[in-house]
């Protein structure tokens, strides 16, 4: 097993905002994204359990399913847009774990 | 010491906010506010310059534990000593009726002075959030733990900064806590700790196909099926890692006599790791089983899919030098 990259100083507590004069504007954007990538998880995850229930029409799975490959789309330009990556969207929840799943 | 050893140190030592808080709660912090209203508040150059107790493990008092320690520098490049509390130690009371045979054996910490500046509950609470920190603190409240160890001295490691007022905190914990630490002492003579992560390894060679390749779906149900193809996946993944977890424990649990299981980790401390944690369980295991626990824990998961097992250690019975508690 290759060993784990040395430890380096730069590393901060995990998904830690931080409110620095200089990176505030990103640090905001990062977690007005982080909630918004939230919501559009959790619909996605309401999607997909009504598809397992049959409860919605074809066109209507269509209709939310683009709309969902549209959202994670536009999220993905506007973390790229912000220098971000998607599985930098989350927060620490401390015992409680991350506020996302683990990206995938 | 690789760095993997450390990160494992680090996480059998402390689960870094309930667990280091919860120390200096007991022990620092009300002994630094004690220290604060009983001092005159404004002297805080004094305060700044005074040294306070820095105890690294509670052992057995003997010889050979007195020369272990000799060399010894601790997390502060401060000489270590060794503590020594019991029937002759300088200020035990001895007992008129007390003979050497009916004496319990004396226990001593080991401790160095540390700045108090350093290891105050304001600088403490900086530094714990200071992987850099941590992890040379760890490093060197290990080393000292390890000089010991590895001379066969069966030690209790305390939890990292653990820290008291004075000499005099320590030997009261010392004897308050007498008889949680004989028989926790007992119990950890000739036994090593060892620590068994279980992490989830998705099988990435059966990815999704593309979803626009499914046949007769419009764009936006094609997407879906991706979207719950790769959640089924996953969740398949972990329900394989935690069957082989559980089963893994119990054999695990047969060839130690004690064990402990830790949350699993998430987030930076878990380092690069081939997937999510499942489970990080410590084990106290006899020296002399350590080979055989380590090769056969390794061979039971050796060719189940889905899952990646490590073993590590020996190490000091940092899991195990306190009373047990239940796993919240």
């Amino acid at each position: 097993m290759p060993p784990p990259p040395p430890p380096s100083d730069t590393r901060a507590a995990a998904h830690r905002l931080s409110t620095d004069p200089d990176t505030v504007e990103r640090d905001l954007v990062k977690l007005v994204l982080t909630v918004v990538e939230l919501l559009r998880q959790l619909m996605e995850r309401q999607a997909l359990h009504r598809v397992d229930n049959n409860d919605l029409t074809e066109d209507q799975e269509e209709r939310i399913g683009l709309t969902l490959m549209l959202l994670h789309d536009r999220m993905q330009e506007l973390c790229a847009h912000h220098d971000l990556r998607l599985e930098d969207l989350n927060l620490d929840l401390g015992p409680l774990g991350t506020l996302l799943p683990p990206a995938d | 010491m690789t760095d993997t050893d450390i990160k494992t140190a680090i996480d059998a030592d402390i689960d870094l906010d309930a667990e280091i808080n919860a120390e200096i709660d007991n022990d620092a912090k009300s002994d630094l506010d004690a220290e604060m209203s009983n001092d005159v508040k404004t002297d805080v150059d004094q305060t700044a310059k005074t040294d306070i107790v820095y105890a690294y493990a509670v052992l057995r008092r003997t010889p050979e534990a007195a020369r272990a320690v000799a060399n010894l520098r601790g997390v502060a490049g401060e000489p270590i000593r060794l503590l020594e509390f019991g029937d002759d130690a300088p200020d035990g009371t001895p007992d008129p009726d007390d003979t050497p045979e009916r004496r319990p054996p004396a226990l001593a910490a080991v401790v160095g002075p540390v700045p108090a500046a350093d290891f105050d509950e304001a600088s403490l609470k900086a530094g714990l959030e200071d992987l850099g920190w941590l992890e040379a603190t760890a490093r060197a409240h290990h080393a000292v733990v390890a000089a010991l160890t590895g001379r066969g001295i069966a030690v209790l490691p305390l939890r990292l900064v653990t820290v008291y007022r004075d000499e005099d905190r320590v030997r009261q914990t010392l004897e308050a806590r007498r008889d949680d630490f004989l028989p926790l002492l007992d119990r950890v003579t000739g036994h090593v700790e060892l620590g068994v992560k279980i992490y989830a390894a998705p099988d990435t060679e059966s990815s999704d196909p593309e979803p626009t390749k499914a046949k007769g779906l419009g764009v936006g149900r094609a997407y879906l099926a991706g979207r719950r193809r790769r959640k089924r996946s996953t969740e398949d993944a972990w329900q394989a890692a935690t069957d082989t977890a559980a089963r893994l424990r119990e054999l695990a649990g047969t060839l130690a006599v004690d064990h402990v299981a830790f949350h699993p980790q998430r987030g930076e401390l878990a380092g690069s790791v081939p997937g999510p944690n499942v489970s990080n369980d410590a084990y106290l295991v006899p020296e002399d089983r350590v080979e055989d626990f380590r090769t056969r824990v390794l061979a039971a998961a050796e060719g189940l899919p889905g899952v990646h097992v490590e073993v590590t250690g020996p190490w000091a019975p940092y899991s195990f030098s306190l009373p047990a508690e239940p796993v919240s």
